[in-house]
């Protein structure tokens, strides 16, 4: 695949991917493109579709995520593909659920030029919106990438603290910040034959080695998995009716979570819809039955309701916990149990198009020992 | 509920069992059960659907969260099921089911997928035998007592 270079001028990293963001709208090879641009307030990123060249002033490494990308593209792609090549620049996650949605009939992927971007990490929007170091957002975020200190750490998001893989898997083309030298270039990387076509077409300079890049990937994955699994350590004992009401205490059953999560796509929610509707005497009943019982009932219900229906397909983007008004921190239970699910059928969601989601497969001679003994 | 009652659900715990079995096989069987005139316990409330893999681990996490002490899941066996695989796919759910109860903390014993056929009156009463006696083993369900879930 095709390695190649863009040089970052007066160290304005930012800069100088817009400069190749608008040489890609300009060459015609895309005709959109999906990416996160500051509002003009300044407060947050957005994604914005956008066709003129002239308007592109994003924001690709901005340390937020307000929405899913995924959920974008899905909205976009879902009732008919796109006419026009649509460049979709993405974090790793969401290339991730992505993946998922396609699988699901969700979105259509014909046309779609999956551009994804080494992740440094994102704040929680709160924290993003409202930022009181004296440094800007993603000023601080570079700083603190090249010059390896964890200064940025403590406003990353608990998703993105223990990420699953920051690295874009299944981009066509992927911009590479690690094990690169960002204040003198930034790699440009295709990793299919469309993101090859569209690369070689703009005259960008070659790659000399990419050894660096091969060793910082290595690198970075290996400590955000010792990070993970340190997490994983603490957070796993959350178990047991006790510890789990207690941690879904503050759950208003406002369904935020649901809302935000790229991979609940139900056109009607099972929790919205009338499943639940019952008689008067069936609440007092249950009143009866234990005394006295919370209002409004059914929010643990909900919770590992809506775990039962996604969990497989948990990209671990995090999105559910910065919906959260009340600030559950849900990732300390939904991660524990999407390790534990995913090994369980040798399940890694969005790795692999092809590979089908585990609840429509089955084997005729597996897990023989659920069944009868 | 009157005072006479209360004394004897303290004196021996009869559990409370919801049964969701599949209308072409395991509700056969259970009905040849009753018709034979076989004798099991009738601590299990009976729910026909239509086929085990249209049971969603929703309804089972719900009867457990209501104070449920145990489930059962009745399918046809492998290879005869009347929408093809339903039942291997009620399986698959039900290995994504164990890791949420193991969050919930609880025993994966009270919830049971079994293959019952329609001509399997004595293995559904034997079942519902064994299903009793291992759930009053187990004690009742930890979350009945729960209000504020």
């Amino acid at each position: 695949m095709s390695h190649k270079i863009i040089k970052v001028k007066d160290n304005d990293v930012v800069g100088s991917i817009n400069e190749f963001l608008r040489h890609l709208l300009e060459s015609g090879k895309i005709h959109e493109l999906l990416v996160q641009q500051s509002t003009p307030s300044k407060k947050v990123a957005f994604p914005v579709l956008i066709s003129d060249a002239k308007k592109l002033h994003s924001d690709v490494i901005a340390p937020i995520i307000p929405a899913s990308t995924a959920k974008i593209v899905s909205k976009i792609t879902k009732i008919q593909g796109s006419p026009k090549t649509i460049g979709v620049v993405m974090h790793p996650c969401q290339i991730r659920a992505l993946i998922e949605l396609a699988k699901l009939n969700q979105a259509k992927l014909d046309n779609i030029v999956i551009i994804g971007v080494d992740c440094l990490g994102t704040f929680p929007i709160n924290t993003y919106a409202d930022f009181h170091v004296k440094k800007k957002q993603t000023e601080l975020l570079l700083e603190s990438f090249t010059k390896k200190n964890d200064e940025v750490e403590k406003h990353l998001r608990t998703a993105c603290r223990v990420c699953k893989d920051p690295i874009p898997t299944n981009a066509d083309i992927v911009i590479g910040l690690y094990g690169s030298d960002v204040e003198k270039e930034v790699l440009i990387e295709a990793h299919t034959e469309i993101g090859k076509n569209i690369i070689e077409s703009l005259k960008l300079e070659d790659e000399k080695d990419n050894k660096n890049r091969e060793k910082a990937v290595k690198e970075i994955r290996e400590e955000k998995q010792k990070k993970r699994e340190e997490f994983l350590k603490e957070k796993g004992d959350i178990k047991g009716i006790e510890k789990l009401a207690d941690f879904f205490d503050k759950c208003v059953n406002c369904h935020n979570c649901r809302h935000a999560c790229p991979i609940c796509y139900c056109r009607e929610c099972l929790f919205d819809s009338s499943v639940f509707d019952a008689e008067a005497y069936k609440f007092l009943r249950k009143a009866e039955n234990k005394g006295l019982v919370k209002m409004p009932n059914d929010s643990l219900l909900f919770q590992l309701g809506r775990m039962n229906h996604m969990i497989l397909s948990c990209v671990e983007c995090g999105l559910c916990e910065q919906a959260c008004p009340n600030e559950i921190p849900l990732m300390d239970v939904f991660i524990p149990v999407a390790e534990n699910a995913q090994k369980e059928f040798e399940y890694n969601p969005g790795k692999d198009l092809k590979e089908k989601i585990p609840m429509i497969v089955y084997k005729e001679d597996e897990f023989t020992e659920v069944g009868e003994k | 509920m009157s005072e006479e009652k209360k004394e004897h659900k303290k004196e021996e715990f009869e559990p409370k069992i919801v049964g969701f079995l599949c209308n072409w096989c395991s509700y056969a069987g259970a009905d040849l059960a009753g018709t034979s005139r076989i004798q099991y316990p009738p601590n299990v409330r009976i729910i026909r659907v239509m086929c085990s893999g249209s049971v969603d681990s929703m309804y089972i996490l719900r009867a457990l969260l209501e104070g449920a002490d145990g489930v059962f899941v009745g399918g046809c066996h492998p290879g005869d099921c009347h929408y093809i695989d339903g039942n291997y796919k009620a399986r698959r759910r039900m290995v994504l089911l164990n890791s949420i109860l193991e969050t919930l903390g609880l025993e994966k014993e009270r919830v049971w997928l079994r293959w019952i056929s329609a001509s399997e009156g004595q293995k559904f009463a034997d079942t519902m035998r064994d299903m009793t006696d291992a759930i009053k083993k187990l004690g009742p369900n930890p979350i009945a007592k729960h209000w504020n879930i």
